[in-house]
Parts: C-alpha cells; structure tokens; sequence
C-alpha cells in the first residue's frame, strides 16, 4: 500500500504520452513475465504448417519452421527486456559510480577518466560493438556486457556535471566543514539529487540497448538459438524475396512492432521523467 | 548610358533563360510522347525481331543479341586470375577452350575431334581439330597443348579438374606433339578420371604465356586471349561489370548470343521483372510470379548443390558404431527439410551420397525413411541411451536446419546443442577435425563419382574433402576398382555397388540436394541448356552457342 503514494503522484505528474509509455512498458513486461500462460505453442518447437497466416491456432501466424510466432515474441519479450534492463543497470551503475568519483575527487584523476569518456564517445560503437561480438562469441551475457562496455561513458558524464554544481552548493560545504566523510556525502546529500538523473538516462540507455540488441542480431551477430525480436527479424529477411510474397506481413511486420512499441514506450517515459527530474527541461 | 547597357543585358539574360526553359519543356514533353530508355536499364529488347524478321532477315542486317546477367566481380578472366567459384570459373571459359566440353548427358569432343585410349589405358591420343585460330589469329596447334599442360606443372590454374592425376609427375610421365594436330599423353597407368583431367584443362597460347613467369599477377590484355567463342572486351573490378563479344573467327558451333554483358544488379529478381537481366534464379515462393505467363520459361534446376551431416570419427568413437549412425539416419525427417528450408526447391539426400539427379545414381540402394520410433529401437538394442551431441553449424540459413534437427532428432532421444559460427570459422574448424558433427553445404555433387573414393577411402588424413578415421574395407576395395576402370559401362556398375555399400554403411548424412529454378523470356532468348553435371544454365558455354 505504501508504494500506492509515490506511483499516483508520479502518474499524476505525467504527461498523456508518458502515460501511455508506461502503460505500453507495464504491458510488455508482464507479457514477457506470464509469457507461458499468455501462449499456448511452444515457441522453440514447431507446431503447425511453415508460414501460416494470423489467425486460427496460431494468433500472429508462423515462421518458415512452423513455430509460432506469437509464442516467439512473448518469450523474445524477455531477451529484449533482460538486454535493456541489463545494459541499463550496468552502465548506469558503473557510469554513476565513475562519474561521482571524478565529479568529486577532482584532479589529475578526473582529467584521466574525462578524456577516457571523450575516447569511448568518438569510438563509433557500432563497428567496434560488431567486431567484439564476432571475437566474445554471441551469447547473451557477452552482448549486455559489451552493450554496458559501449554506454556508461553517457550517465558518467551527465553525473559528474552534476556533482560538480552540488559540492559547490552551500549545505554540502557546511556539512563537510562539520567534517562529514566523502561517503557520507555521497550518500546522504549527492545520490538522492543524483537518483532521477541516473534513472532518466538509465530509460534511455535501455532503449538504445534494446535497439542495438535488434541490430546485432539483425546483423546476425546476436546468440542465434536465442529468439530475440531481432533474430525473428534477421530470419525473416533472410528468406529470399520475403518482400515479393505475403509473409512479410506477419513474420516480418509483428515483431518490428512490438520493438517500435518497446522503444517508444521507453522514449515517452523517459521524456516525462527527464521534465520531472529537470523542472528546467520542461520550461526550455 | 551605361545603366540603360546594364538593363539591357539583363534583358537578353531573362530571354535566353526564358528561351531554355522553353526548349526544356518541348524536350520533356518529347520524352514523355516516347519514353527513352533510362542509362543502364535494358533496352526493351530491340535485339528482338519476330521469329519471321529472322528467317527472311537477309536484307536487313541481323541486330546484336546482347544478354544481361547478373554482375559482381569475379577475378579477371585469365586462368590463373579468376576467383575460385562457379560465376568465375565459367566466364574464363568463355574465352578459353579445352579438349572435351561438357555437354548435356556427358563429355563431348571439342578441341579434340577424336581420341584413342591405347597400351591397356596408359596412352591417350588426341586428334586435334585444323584451323583452330586465337583471337590473334594464330593458329592453335598441338605445341600449344602440350605447352598448356607443362606450363600448369609449374603454374597451376585457379580451377583444375582432378588436379592431382594431372599435375602428378608419378602419374603423367609424358605429354608430346606427335603431329601438328595429335597429342600423346603417356601415363603410370589406366585411371578413370584421367580424361575429363586432360580433356577439360584451359588450352593457353604458347605464344604469349611462354614469356610470362608469374601468372598470377600478369594482366595484361594478352592474359585473357583465347581460342573460345568469345573474347573479353570490358572489365570494371569495381563495379563488377563485364562484357564479353562473340570471336567472328570462332571454329565451332556459332556463338548465337553476340554480346554477354555482366551488369550490377542489388535484387535479381526486381531486377529480371524489370528486364535489366535476362536470365535469373528465382526463389521456390516467387515462382507464381512467373508461371503461366507465356512471357516466361521456368526450369527446374538439377540438384548439384547440397547439404550433408559429417561426423567426427576420430573424436567420438561411438560413430564407429554403424547402428548408431544408421539409427541417426532414421531419425532425421530429410522430407520436412526440404519442405520447410528448401521450400520444396530440393530433393532428398541419397543414402548412397550421389545426388538423385546424378547421371550414376543408383534408385535401387537402400532408404531410411523417417522413423524416430525405429532409431529409438536401435539405440535401446545398442544400450546407447541419453545421447547428446554438438552440432556445429555456419549461419543464416544453416541455423535454421539446426535448428529443425534438433528437434527431429529430440523425439528419437538425441539431443542436439546446435553450435553457429560464421562461415568462414565453420569450414577452418572442419578442416582441423575441431566438431563433433557438422553441417557443410556445397556444389560439385554432380561431377565425376570419384569423390566417393576422395571423400570416404581409409586413411585419407584431410578433414575438408575426405573422413579421417573412417574405415570400411568394401568401400576401399570398390573405390579402388573404380578408378582402374576405364570401360564406362563397367566402372558404372562399380560406382552402382559403391552406393549400395554406402547406403547401408552411413558414413554421412546427406540431408538435400537444392534444385531450385531458373527464369528467363524464350521471346529474347532460348539457348539456355545445362551441363550434365552442373546446376546452372549461365555457366554452360553452349547456352550461347548454336548448338542444339
């Protein structure tokens, strides 16, 4: 019951399209969460004729195996989300933790975990993600470490701006002239300002890993007996001529779908998040 | 004065814009009245005259038959340059011409005009056609072919069929011109596959090659003159292009196509719907597109590319257990592969390995039709319960059947962890033995039965092309009688038992042969036939020739 407060005051701050990005995300996660109750194929098996359209026993139609592809998506639901969440709490941790360090510590430290985020952010991270992933093997563990690898450089920025303007502010200079500890600090006056910014940029490092996600396995880079929405996607374009027959318009299109939805709905929340954490973003 | 000199040329700038834009608008309005073909897309056919216009076609000069294909590169066309694949082999011998040619239901005399087989299958005469010219005019005689085949003992060719009976000093002890037009090939003794060896290799010019020491990298235009039917007059690595015009002076059948142009295309398919290319392979689903339109003639391809299971001998000694490995082949639904990868474009993997559709295969050799309950049996019988095994897989598509065979094989007890690396990873861990088994696809599975002895003999040591650690002492004996038969009708038996034992004996799964099909417009073209052995009708060298 006690969360019931925070989550109407943060409904209620929320704009209409936030709102339907959070209702879009609760839905998918609970479709990836209760995907075994939601199917009723098997999504790794094949369960009826190759390429059949929607409808009938299978409500989004089939690949060209005969698997369900509504079963596909349900269970890809969870690869696609563990990616996101995944790659968000790594990078947005680790980006947190670097950033704090060099926003506080300051000194030649500082200067040397800058101009390593300056390098990371120049590094264009698509053909450096494509080789890692090709050298690491594709398992799904590999891609969210090298998706975090490629991605703390943008909280850990946004973190230590920030923690540059409080240790400049009034009360964190009176507290540490009362002789408050570092850690005390950081925790008792940084991280509770530093929260709703790490959480925004988290939503967005979670829709970029998702999409990035996609595009490796697109690419056919992605651990290829998963079924993440970006593999169903990789299969289908590899069948020949998909775009001259009618199967594009379930195998392909379906799965495209749910990751519009996914990424938008992440986009959304984020945007109303970012205005709640920055009253100054909404007035720009 | 001089403002009113300003106002003036101003004047005549507005009317000489207004003047083009004008000339522009008639032009436009030109056009649209008769469309002009845009730069690089097929001339709507101009090189088709009605069947009637050809016939009494004397008066009016014959208009050039130009063919479009599909471009990309494919090595400068000298037979030392060219890239090691079908689309490059073919078009290097366009201009280069060999001994035997290959035709629809075997090898047919080209160069050569006749040979004899003398001293018990040691000797080899050809008799060389007379008034053979290269494209420099030249006559091509027996010092050329002789010439030919000593230079590749130093320099081998890019492609070279059974390279290791013509390239062996053991084996071939001597090549001389006995005439200006016969050759002698002495060898150690009869071998089988000696004749397509000498009657396919590329005859070179003595007069240009012998001067030339690093083949490799010679490329000049020298490099690509041959004594084929057509010679090479563009070439852009870049841009994958290729043009290629009949040689007037040409000995044989006459060239019917004048002009081959290889242009870029990004899809075949759009590209053939749109008449940039002529001749296409078209996907099983997109076949309704094109039947019963008299615009289109569909031909189903010969099923010379497949796909097969090898398996590591040496590595897991249960495969030395032909149970096991025939329980392996009932477990495996090779019809619902076909049906769900091949799109029904294929046919069945034989047992006894040579494809359906190759000229030797044997229908009578024993089937393992699908049957988990029957490979569930054998493996109880064998006490052989829980198996699991890796299975090691290329990509894309090759998932896919991973895919599908682990499950089929699930429900016969096996389990399968499908293991995909890219490609070019697959075929070097192939090579070093690193699987336990694997999925390979290639071509080839229509040429010479031979590669049952390459592939299966003991103590082959290769991992790509031959089976280390498998032995069977019937198939040692078969495939060693095989290739000592020169007598075609008796080696084909042999080759008929080779499979039986095969078959029964399972040493790999063949799992589907592609077939797949071709499309092209019989209004523009018609010449299109396929070798006996090969799956595609571009790379036929009579498909543009005046042959049938």
């Amino acid at each position: 019951m006690f969360l019931l407060k925070p989550i109407n005051k943060m409904w209620r701050g929320l704009t209409v399209f936030g709102r339907v990005g959070l209702l879009i995300l609760v839905l998918l996660i609970f479709m990836a969460i209760a995907a075994p109750y939601l199917t009723w194929q098997p999504h790794h098996a094949s369960s009826g004729p190759s390429l059949a359209p929607p409808g009938g026993a299978h409500l989004l139609g089939t690949d060209e195996l005969g698997v369900d592809l509504w079963a596909q998506i349900c269970y890809g639901a969870r690869v696609s989300l563990i990616v996101g969440l995944g790659t968000a709490l790594l990078a947005g941790l680790g980006g947190g933790i670097v950033g704090t360090f060099a926003g506080y510590r300051g000194g030649w430290s500082e200067r040397a975990l800058m101009r390593l985020i300056d390098i990371m952010i120049v590094m264009p991270d698509l053909p450096v993600m494509v080789v890692l992933a090709a050298f690491f093997g594709s398992s799904l563990r590999n891609i969210i470490l090298v998706l975090a690898l490629f991605s703390w450089s943008y909280p850990a920025r946004i973190v230590r701006a920030q923690v540059l303007a409080l240790k400049e502010q009034a009360y964190v200079k009176i507290a540490r002239s009362y002789g408050a500890g570092a850690l005390y600090i950081i925790f008792r006056h940084l991280l509770p300002e530093l929260l709703p910014i790490l959480a925004v940029s988290m939503i967005r490092l979670a829709g970029m890993a998702i999409v990035t996600e996609a595009s490796l396995a697109f690419l056919g880079l992605g651990d290829p007996t998963s079924r993440s929405w970006g593999l169903i996607i990789n299969h289908a374009l590899n069948f020949r001529g998909i775009y001259f027959t009618p199967y594009w318009k379930w195998w392909l299109l379906y799965p495209w779908v749910f990751l519009t939805l996914l990424v938008s709905s992440l986009a959304l929340l984020g945007r109303d998040l970012e205005r709640i954490a920055d009253p100054r973003v909404a007035k720009g | 004065m001089l403002v009113k000199g300003v106002k003036k040329k101003n004047c005549w700038h507005v009317a000489l814009v207004f003047a083009l834009f004008l000339s522009l608008l008639a032009g436009a309005a030109g056009c649209g009245g008769k469309p002009e073909p845009a730069l690089g897309a097929a001339v709507p056919a101009p090189a088709t005259p009605p069947p009637g216009e050809v016939a009494e076609g004397k008066a009016a000069p014959r208009e050039p038959l130009v063919i479009r294909l599909e471009g990309g590169d494919w090595g400068y066309c000298s037979p030392f340059t060219h890239y090691p694949r079908g689309p490059g082999i073919f078009k290097m011998q366009l201009i280069f011409d060999s001994l035997l040619e290959r035709g629809e239901d075997g090898y047919i005399p080209w160069l050569a005009e006749s040979w004899e087989v003398q001293n018990d299958g040691k000797t080899y005469l050809f008799n060389l056609r007379q008034g053979v010219k290269w494209h420099d005019s030249r006559e091509m005689t027996a010092d050329d072919v002789v010439f030919s085949i000593n230079y590749y003992q130093e320099h081998p060719p890019v492609s070279i069929f059974f390279g290791d009976v013509l390239r062996d000093p053991e084996y071939l002890l001597e090549v001389t011109a006995v005439s200006k037009y016969q050759v002698r090939f002495v060898t150690a003794g009869p071998n089988a596959t000696f004749l397509p060896a000498a009657g396919l290799a590329r005859i070179i010019p003595k007069h240009i090659w012998e001067h030339v020491d690093n083949p490799q990298e010679y490329l000049e235009a020298e490099a690509v003159m041959g004594c084929g039917p057509y010679r090479l007059t563009g070439y852009s690595k870049e841009h994958g292009t290729y043009r290629f015009e009949a040689f007037e002076a040409y000995w044989g059948p006459k060239p019917r196509v004048d002009i081959i142009e290889f242009v870029p295309v990004s899809d075949n398919v759009l590209a053939f719907e749109k008449g940039e290319i002529d001749l296409t392979e078209v996907p099983a689903d997109l076949l309704p597109r094109f039947q019963n339109n008299p615009e289109f003639a569909i031909k189903e391809n010969p099923g010379f590319w497949g796909y097969r299971l090898i398996f590591n001998y040496e590595r897991n000694k249960l495969f030395q257990n032909r149970e096991l490995r025939q329980a392996l082949a009932y477990a495996i639904n090779r019809q619902e592969l076909v049906e769900k990868i091949g799109r029904g474009a294929a046919i069945p993997g034989n047992p006894g390995i040579l494809s359906r559709h190759h000229v030797w295969y044997n229908p009578s050799v024993p089937e393992y039709a699908y049957d988990p309950e029957r490979a569930r049996q054998i493996l109880q019988q064998q006490r052989l319960a829980g198996l699991s095994f890796t299975l090691l897989v290329g990509q894309d598509r090759e998932v896919r059947i991973g895919e599908l065979l682990k499950e089929q094989l699930a429900r016969a007890g096996i389990q399968i962890q499908v293991e995909s690396v890219d490609m070019k990873s697959r075929d070097a861990r192939i090579r070093e033995g690193q699987y336990e088994i694997a999925l390979v696809g290639h071509g080839g599975w229509g040429g010479d039965p031979d590669y049952l002895r390459t592939r299966f003999a003991s103590g082959l040591s290769d991992w790509y092309s031959g089976t280390p650690g498998y032995h069977n002492s019937r198939v040692d004996e078969l495939a060693r009688r095989q290739i000592l038969e020169t007598d075609e009708n008796k080696r084909r038996a042999l080759i008929f038992q080779l499979q039986q034992e095969l078959a029964l004996d399972v040493p790999e799964i063949p799992l589907y042969n592609t077939t797949g099909y071709s499309v092209y417009r019989p209004a523009k073209y018609d010449g299109w036939m396929y070798m006996f052995d090969h799956h595609a009708l571009s790379h036929s060298k009579l498909s543009y020739l005046d042959w049938k």
